[in-house]
């Protein structure tokens, strides 16, 4: 347990005596940051949560967003570090399992997966590699076990992260408005856990995940069974149709003892369990056992008397289990038995409300000179450099993860992973746009700018399918909050992101806090990682392919923004710079312009710049479509810079454009309405990327040597290193 | 120096569940009437051949082995060693 | 003209192939749950893909006991069309249905890509409105979708024209590139590919009227289409 004294003190106060050890068990689990947010609750206010499709109802782990036609999609955000950390196949695959969970419950089908993952650096650390091999395969086991498909994602090394792992899942979910959970409990109402049974797994799980990594628990590891997670997902859905269902809540951190009294608080009620009534998988469990075990694939739900042969008969037909825990009670209690005997009474609003924090804040003192760059050596085999960085971990092709990916069943996904965003098909002829973005290093350069850039990288992305954004995820990681400079670099985070999405009308509609990333070696960057949904109305812009004579045009400024590149840092090995900053005003133009171009069916292809700039985006235009290019760094607009900055500045709002010659009249005249800047700077044709100054040729790669290499760069790091 | 056979068998800790075992058993053992099964656990073994000067040598290398290259992840599973002569 | 789509704990692609058959094709469909009985005058049967029983031991052997496999296996005696699509594929090879066997792909990984499919058999319920050698692009997406078999057994599937259809490409190591077969008797066609992603234009980058043909093959062998 870890429960600070400070916090036993305030606890024993506030119920006039001193905590059994279930209620000390219960009240630990809930109280510890994983669960109770107690660092950043208090701040996460800020975030703009409302807006005309946001749809709230108590009790959601998932926020939902109405999509029209009586539809919503829901969506949420998890992660599963430190289990990651320790076993990456496991923690991965649970990460999955507990992300879908949450989709359920609102009453929703999950229709798509997206995972985040971040490891050390994987061209020397063998640890990095064994880490990223097995969480990619327990996502794919787990996602494809399940059948529904895993989409999108993002795979990214640092060295922030050496003997660390952040693993990140998302879930969309699909269903009818009249079909969510509205959750609420009769009198008389009984409480049923159903799923997995209980057993020892993780306990002390979400504990262990406030915590930092130096005080390993072993028992935190947690073994996925996507089989009886399928079956619930079947059995959940048979019985939402049933209206069996008063109220539902997913297992996750804290097990039953944050389930329980989370739905309580929720619902205004008391509920009365019986430990004895949990269909466990091992014999002589303790009560605290059974309170804090975090077993997988459970659901709890509130039903009546009368329904619950029903459901007890769904749950017979897909063979998994089924218990009556408890029942729903008036006063506001949590009441826990074993038998006769009471091991826990304590007001659920006093469990579920734990005392939050006001942490100090103090600028980094590394951020004051950070900015400064250092003088580096000249290049001058440009070429050479492209190459290395297309090889490069980073940017190379995240084939290898994907192609592991079932991210075709559901026969929903109409634009498939390795395009900008992908995209789903709805029900009612519309079209969903999901991506997540992350960004470290800008990030740790520049926490509000950086956290901003994510933000809009993910917008720009889901623009680029023709999406208009409608809903935001915001899943924010960082070191330990009790380090005020750490503490800093997150409010700063969250002021950008909270600024952002009031400005643009981008709700935030769900997301998590994980905090105490840290190792021995130190904290992690800061990492917020941000998801965009984006609605199409009528068509999305599906890439078509280019060919000799299309024009290759740029939208929005390059600029002096070399910071947290990955020029500057996978090149130069440095870190430090001008971190790349949103000009609102420009961003906003720039992104109404492009859906603008593609709703009147303008250009062929929409690809936005960002990890390794303009060259490598026109390099992967060029690689996807097997055709060369020839791009004039004299033309490309913006600041007045040498043509390293112009090739490999992270610049935001920038956005390329394939059009057909014969369309470049009717895109110039609507951009040049929108007074947005702009400019055609080059030709596809040929077999090479080439990228010229007036007439000084300053890289000429071959296309089909660039693609080999980019393709395979990263699946034969991990298979041959 | 002689050559051995050694099984390594890896399964789950006690304690760590066994979904597959679990499901054979319910799904399609006890479909049937073997109804006198009561456990069913899943392992996997590989078989190695070393050349060792003698058995307890040959034992304690092949553990040596999996412990540093994580033939098995002993946070999960645990390894049980059986030595036979070529 | 019923079509009964067999579903078993763990399938997915169910919901996938009930569209595909009601929305896009107009078959009357029927979900039929593993502990249930066929109804004697079901016209097709579909085993659709997915994880029965999560993949455990092998890929397709617990399902094959289930209790709906007597009757699909009597609908097989008496001639009736029955397709079985990755897990299905799977399920009929452990039920004793097909021939072979398979294995975990070369990658050791899953699987999920387009590829082109080659048809060497157009007599079967399901490849009747192709041409020899006719090109289908289509998806796979499998762990386990390696197909072997012996070589007496591979002479005897050549012998008897069993064969279905190909990989153009070397995909995972299948004996002979197989990528689907059938019953001596013709009317039992397995395959690993997912004809139900690639029939419709939206979703199919590359060309959906090739995997069509498979359900209109149907349609014509129950006499709903000439």
């Amino acid at each position: 347990m870890s429960l600070e004294s400070q916090e036993l003190e305030e606890l024993k106060s506030k119920i006039g005596r001193v905590p059994t050890s279930t209620e000390l068990q219960i009240v630990a689990a809930e109280w510890s940051e994983h669960c109770s947010y107690k660092s950043s609750k208090r701040h996460l206010k800020m975030l703009p949560m409302d807006g005309p499709l946001v749809i709230t109802e108590k009790g959601y782990d998932s926020g939902v967003l109405d999509v029209g036609d009586g539809y919503v999609v829901t969506a949420h955000i998890e992660s599963h570090n430190h289990p990651s950390a320790v076993e990456p196949y496991g923690g991965a695959a649970t990460g999955v399992g507990g992300v879908v969970r949450d989709i359920l419950s609102a009453g929703t089908r999950p229709i798509a997966i997206f995972d985040g993952l971040r490891f050390g650096n994987i061209e020397k650390d063998k640890q990095a590699r064994w880490l990223f091999k097995n969480a990619v395969t327990g996502v794919a086991d787990y996602g494809n076990c399940l059948g529904i498909p895993t989409i999108g994602g993002e795979v990214e090394f640092d060295e922030c992260y050496e003997n660390y792992a952040l693993v990140d899942v998302a879930s969309v979910g699909f269903g009818k408005r009249e079909n969510l959970i509205k959750n609420h409990a009769k009198k008389g109402d009984v409480v049923v856990l159903m799923g997995g049974s209980t057993g020892r797994d993780g306990i002390g799980g979400s504990q262990f995940a406030s915590d930092s990594l130096e005080t390993e628990d072993r028992s935190a590891v947690q073994i996925p069974d996507p089989f009886i997670e399928k079956l619930i997902i079947e059995a959940i859905i048979e019985a939402r149709n049933e209206k069996l269902i008063h109220a539902m809540k997913d297992l996750g951190g804290g097990g039953l003892s944050c389930a329980v009294s989370e739905t309580a608080e929720a619902l205004d009620i008391g509920i009365e369990m019986d430990v004895d009534k949990v269909h466990t998988r091992e014999s002589d469990m303790h009560p605290d056992e059974i309170m804090v075990s975090e077993s997988q694939e459970r659901m709890l739900i509130v039903t009546s008397k009368t329904k619950l042969k029903k459901l007890q008969s769904i749950c017979k037909k897909f063979r998994i289990g089924c218990s009556v825990i408890g029942s729903v009670k008036f006063d506001n209690n949590v009441h826990v038995k074993k038998g006769k005997k009471t091991f826990a009474k304590m007001s659920a609003d006093i469990i579920a409300n734990a005392t939050l924090l006001d942490l100090p804040s103090k600028k980094p003192a590394y951020l004051k000179n950070i900015s400064k760059e250092k003088k580096f050596k000249i290049i001058n085999d440009y070429s050479k450099i492209m190459m290395k960085l297309l090889a490069s971990p980073n940017i190379a092709s995240k084939i290898w993860v994907y192609s592991q990916y079932d991210h075709e069943v559901g026969i929903r996904t109409v634009i498939k992973p390795g395009a900008d965003a992908s995209v789903l098909r709805l029900d009612n002829g519309k079209y969903l746009s999901v991506k997540i973005d992350g960004n470290p290093k800008q990030c740790y350069i520049n926490p509000r700018e950086g956290a901003i850039g994510c933000f809009e990288e993910a917008c720009r992305n889901v623009v680029c399918t023709g999406a208009k954004p409608i809903g935001m995820l915001d899943h924010l990681q960082f070191g330990s909050p009790k380090d005020p400079e750490i503490f800093w670099t997150f409010l700063e985070s969250l002021k950008g992101l909270t600024d952002f999405a009031k400005d643009f009308e981008i709700p935030c509609i769900g997301g998590k806090v994980s905090l105490y990333n840290e190792t021995p070696a130190g904290p992690i960057k800061p990492t917020p990682l941000i998801g965009v949904l984006g609605l199409i109305d009528k068509k999305p812009l599906i890439p078509q392919k280019i060919i000799e004579g299309d024009c290759l045009v740029i939208v929005g400024d390059t600029k002096d923004e070399l910071g947290g590149s990955e020029y500057f840092e996978y090149i130069h090995k440095f870190i430090g710079g001008a971190c790349p900053v949103v000009n609102f005003v420009d961003s906003k133009k720039n992104m109404n312009s492009i859906l603008d171009l593609i709703q009147q069916q303008i250009p062929k292809i929409a690809h936005d710049c960002s990890k390794g700039g303009l060259a490598v985006a026109v390099s992967e235009l060029c690689m996807t479509n097997k055709i060369g290019c020839k791009v004039s760094l004299d033309k490309i607009p913006g600041d007045k810079l040498t043509d390293e900055r112009i090739l490999f500045s992270e610049s935001h709002s920038r956005y390329l454009l394939v059009v057909d010659k014969k369309n470049i009249k009717k895109l110039e005249n609507i951009l040049k309405k929108n007074k947005v800047s702009f400019q055609s700077i080059g030709e596809f044709s040929g077999e090479k990327i080439q990228f010229v100054n007036d007439t000084k040729s300053i890289i000429d790669l071959r296309v089909d040597k660039a693609h080999k290499t980019w393709i395979n760069s990263l699946g034969d790091l991990v298979l041959h290193a | 120096m002689a050559s051995f056979n050694v099984h390594v068998t890896i399964e789950n800790k006690p304690g760590i569940s066994d979904p597959e075992g679990e499901t054979i058993l319910n799904d399609l053992v006890l479909r049937d009437i073997h109804k006198t099964v009561s456990k069913i656990k899943t392992a996997k073994m590989l078989k190695f051949t070393i050349k060792e000067k003698d058995k307890k040598t040959a034992q304690s290398k092949v553990q040596k082995i999996c412990d540093e290259v994580r033939i098995y992840n002993p946070m999960v599973s645990k390894i049980t060693i059986d030595v036979f002569d070529a | 003209m019923k079509v009964g789509v067999v579903v078993f704990p763990g399938s997915n692609c169910d919901r996938d192939m009930f569209h595909v058959l009601t929305d896009v094709f107009h078959l009357d469909a029927q979900y039929y749950w593993h502990d249930k009985e066929l109804p004697k005058n079901i016209d097709a049967v579909i085993l659709p893909g997915g994880f029965s029983y999560g993949d455990r031991l092998r890929a397709g052997v617990i399902a094959a006991h289930s209790p709906i496999i007597k009757d699909v296996q009597k609908m097989a005696e008496k001639g009736i069309p029955i397709l079985g699509v990755c897990n299905g594929f799977q399920i009929l090879v452990e039920s004793g249905l097909l021939p072979g066997v398979l294995l975990k792909n070369d990658s050791l990984n899953f699987m999920c890509e387009w590829t082109d499919l080659i048809v060497e058999n157009n007599t079967t319920p399901f490849t009747n409105q192709f041409k020899l050698n006719d090109k289908i692009p289509i998806p796979i997406a499998n762990g386990e979708g390696k197909y072997y078999a012996d070589d007496d057994t591979l002479k005897k599937l050549k012998k008897k024209n069993q064969i279905v259809f190909r990989y153009g490409d070397v995909v995972n190591g299948s004996s002979n590139r197989i990528a689907g077969v059938c019953n001596e008797d013709g009317n039992v066609v397995g395959m690993m590919p997912h004809p139900e992603r690639a029939v419709e234009s939206e979703i199919n980058p590359i060309d959906n009227k090739p995997s069509s043909l498979i359900f209109e093959s149907l349609l014509v062998k129950m006499g709903i289409k000439n």
